[in-house]
């Protein structure tokens, strides 16, 4: 991983972005802030409407349609910024535990929301009563929300990977 | 008192010095910083879009704000918390930054506009409760909510690039998760690097 962040470093797109580091890279940062915000606004909504705290006057169905495209699209666009900041700063990045622990979460996280935005297509009627009468369902609404709030932490520990102590591939280069 | 004193003695605090010297303490701040406003702003993005017609346009105002905005307050006590708390570590910093001071007016800005949209729009919410979107004063009031706060995220990102940090971060040689499970797969006494002995 060592030679390949070398590699990264070395190509035109991140040469480009280190020339003009000053404000390419907190914007960059800035924009997958915003994303951020998009994406957790969305999960929450969802969450709180299978906890029954919010949005009880819309169907769970209604509340997916209305925050799955967002949550989509704030996704994609996490993924090019965040791909840009690696190819920006690739040592700082993928040198690090945060990075990959994030990438494991984030990659099950969204898993989790595709698989349940496709099985309440099919079941809409399953998982009204489910989300209505099953107390496990609601854990697992606030397990998947801890999950995005772990993504975020992770995110910004990656510039603290000295957390990690021994662990942190970083310390031991 | 004058102010560089009061800053100096928010510095020296014995709150501001744990966080300065602890190895955790500064980065979880942080962390829990953005997610408290990633909540803030996912929160008021919904209402805002609602507002403006581009989103939810059959749903109940006033059932959207009752549903969000306790949440929207919670979090950004969330965020006013760290941020003080990451403020008194190095106040006498941040208070003499510029971008510091443009994301605090900012933020007076975005307090503002909820009170103007309070007193004008926000009373006669009854008549376009359940309308695709809100009066034009309220669409306003929206838009510059979208605006100042996407603004607020921009330069408070920013101010980590133009401070420096309180004390730069020694990682003490004693932090060695390696011998939290003793007999893990290559379970022999971890390397310590020559160098960092």
């Amino acid at each position: 991983m060592n030679e390949f962040a070398e590699w990264l470093s070395q190509t035109y797109l991140s040469t480009l972005i280190q020339n003009h580091n000053s404000w390419v890279i907190p914007t960059i940062q800035s924009i997958h802030i915003v994303g951020i915000g998009v994406v957790l606004g969305s999960v929450f909504m969802v969450d709180l409407r299978i906890l029954g705290w919010a949005g009880m006057d819309q169907t769970l169905r209604q509340t997916t349609n209305r925050f799955g495209p967002w949550l989509t699209g704030a996704l994609c666009a996490l993924l090019a910024t965040g791909v840009l900041m690696v190819i920006g700063e690739p040592v700082r990045e993928l040198v690090t535990v945060s990075f990959w622990l994030k990438m494991f979460l984030i990659a099950v996280g969204t898993l989790v929301a595709a698989a349940f935005q496709i099985s309440l297509r099919k079941h809409e009627g399953d998982w009204e009563g489910a989300v209505r009468n099953r107390t496990s369902i609601k854990s697992l609404a606030i397990l998947t929300f801890l999950i995005w709030v772990a993504i975020i932490i992770l995110g910004r520990l990656i510039a603290y990977d000295h957390v990690w102590g021994s662990w942190s591939p970083a310390q031991k280069a | 008192m004058d102010i560089s004193t009061f800053l100096a003695s928010l510095e020296a605090s014995a709150i501001a010095t744990r966080i300065r010297d602890g190895l955790y303490l500064f980065p979880m701040i942080e962390s829990t910083h953005v997610v408290g406003l990633a909540m803030v702003f996912g929160t008021i993005a919904i209402v805002d879009l609602r507002m403006l017609g581009l989103a939810s346009n059959r749903r109940s105002v006033k059932r959207m704000f009752s549903d969000l905005l306790k949440w929207t307050w919670a979090a950004f006590a969330l965020t006013a918390a760290t941020g003080l708390l990451m403020f008194i570590t190095n106040a006498g910093v941040y208070y003499h930054n510029t971008l510091f001071r443009v994301k605090m007016v900012l933020l007076v800005l975005a307090g503002l506009n909820m009170l103007v949209f309070e007193l004008t729009a926000g009373r006669s919410i009854h008549r376009w409760d359940e309308a695709p979107s809100a009066p034009r004063s309220g669409k306003a009031a929206a838009a510059l909510s979208l605006v100042l706060w996407i603004s607020v995220i921009f330069v408070g990102r920013w101010i980590g690039f133009t401070t420096t940090r309180a004390t730069p971060v020694s990682v003490p040689a004693d932090v060695n998760f390696d011998d939290l499970f003793p007999g893990t797969p290559d379970g022999a006494a971890p390397e310590v690097p020559p160098d960092k002995k």
